[in-house]
């Protein structure tokens, strides 16, 4: 039974990181945005400057995401909101943290940021055992306050720009910088390490459901409230996606004591 | 003999120069001033937010935003480029229905915030502006850290953009606007009947 999972498992894994690749080759076949011509040049700058090719394609899955979050996540949320109290989300958002503390530490430590890896550490030692396995978050009332951070924020550290802005079916916006995330994400936790049990992925299934409804109970808010005021919130979401990327490579910059170099600035 | 002349020309106009400066700096807000400019602005919108109710809270809202946002300065930042390209009566009717617009969607955020509370934290330069940062707290809802850019504007300190979670409001609100407007061909006439269809769904909304 056990060997029947390990395998499940491991094709799941398998196939997970086949999405990336797959993805990135349907949506450059089945739509792109027409350029306008180079001779408007304010128009093919504002172009360039929005770098979203493939925008049919990507306002495609954007219907598609909004489908599924309207009539089957954001309902599971609102019931998880009405049977939880805020506390109970706020400790589940912190054990969720916690068990992302160890890639954020390994990603600090690709990144070279030395002050933001020994945090992470911190962290990650404090809240486990004196945090109660991360459900508190003494960690932060010592001074060791969370910065985020994964692996599409470490290649932008490297120096890699963040390419077209890509939506991706089930996981939302993303770039192409940005997708190479996904599959490293999925290997990046505690769990790997531990030896592999049925009890171990029944967990990990868990946290994974528990961690998305979560994060969506917490957006319920904000995201009612772009859905009702913007314009065109597909473009809107767009936007704030990236200034938040932006935002997260200076918060790293600025924890780990540098000043944030002029790239990282948003754009408007 | 140019650089003689180069030498001589920047020695007499340092002098402006400095003075230029030092206008300049004049009218940037000191970081005291910021925060109690968004102190009381913050009181006077909890007071609306927690008190008041119906039409009365829609209206006293937009009295209040109008007093203390520098719309007319954001309203031309949304527009952006397409400022150039509006015609005067185009850029007449976006004004206009900017305040309205920017009016509904605060009262509409707003109106999920009733036991509202906050509190002042610092102020740290950003540009030509002073941000001040707060965090909101409401009743089931986690606190929430907001950064309030604020501007000298004739004189009278306001409110020119909205940080949260690092991101802008009036870069987000940019960029759509500029989506609605590129996916029409470039008309601006588009934006505005976009704005105009918005304003009658929130209206009716509230």
């Amino acid at each position: 039974m056990d060997k029947t999972k390990a395998t499940l498992k491991r094709r799941l894994r398998q196939s997970l990181a086949g999405i990336a690749p797959g993805l990135l080759l349907a949506t450059a076949l089945s739509g792109c945005a027409t350029a306008p011509p180079k001779t408007d040049a304010a128009d093919y700058q504002a172009y360039q400057q929005l770098n979203d090719p493939i925008e049919p394609t990507n306002r495609f899955f954007y219907k598609v995401n909004d489908g599924l979050d309207t009539y089957f996540m954001k309902p599971v949320a609102k019931g998880y909101v009405d049977i939880t109290t805020q506390g109970i989300r706020n400790h589940v958002g912190n054990f969720v943290t916690n068990i992302g503390e160890p890639a954020r530490f390994v990603n600090f430590m690709f990144e070279g940021m030395p002050k933001d890896t020994g945090t992470a550490l911190v962290r990650f030692l404090v809240n486990s055992t004196i945090g109660i396995g991360g459900i508190f978050d003494p960690a932060t009332s010592f001074g060791y306050k969370e910065t985020d951070t994964d692996f599409g924020l470490t290649l932008a550290i490297w120096g890699m720009p963040p390419g077209p802005y890509l939506y991706l079916p089930g996981f939302g916006p993303s770039g192409v910088r940005d997708v190479l995330n996904i599959p490293v994400e999925y290997f990046a936790t505690p769990m790997e390490l531990a030896p592999e049990s049925a009890a171990l992925n029944d967990f990990g299934y868990a946290e994974a459901g528990l961690h998305l409804i979560n994060t969506r109970a917490n957006f319920l808010g904000p995201i009612d409230q772009v859905k009702a005021t913007a314009l065109d919130p597909y473009a809107t979401f767009r936007s704030l996606y990236r200034q938040s990327r932006a935002s997260a490579i200076q918060q790293i910059y600025l924890s780990n004591g540098q000043t944030p170099p002029a790239w990282v600035q948003p754009q408007p | 003999m140019y650089l003689r002349r180069f030498i001589l020309g920047a020695a007499a106009a340092a002098p402006m120069l400095v003075a230029l400066a030092g206008a300049a700096r004049a009218d940037v807000i000191s970081s005291d001033d910021a925060k109690t400019f968004i102190t009381q602005s913050g009181k006077q919108l909890v007071d609306i937010v927690n008190n008041s109710s119906g039409t009365q809270k829609g209206t006293a809202l937009r009295q209040l935003v109008n007093q203390i946002v520098a719309v007319d300065q954001v309203g031309d930042y949304v527009l952006g480029r397409y400022v150039n390209v509006a015609t005067p009566q185009q850029h007449q009717d976006f004004q206009t229905l900017f305040h309205q617009l920017l009016s509904y969607n605060i009262t509409y955020q707003i109106n999920a915030y009733q036991g509202v509370s906050f509190t002042v934290n610092s102020a740290t330069p950003q540009g030509n502006d002073m941000l001040v940062d707060t965090t909101i707290t409401a009743p089931g809802k986690a606190p929430a850290d907001v950064g309030w850019a604020v501007d000298n504007v004739g004189g009278q300190p306001k409110i020119t953009d909205v940080i949260v979670a690092g991101t802008s409001l009036r870069i987000t609100t940019r960029n759509d606007y500029a989506s609605v407007i590129a996916d029409n061909g470039g008309q601006v006439s588009a934006l505005l009947a976009a704005m105009q269809k918005q304003i009658t769904r929130l209206s009716a909304a509230q």
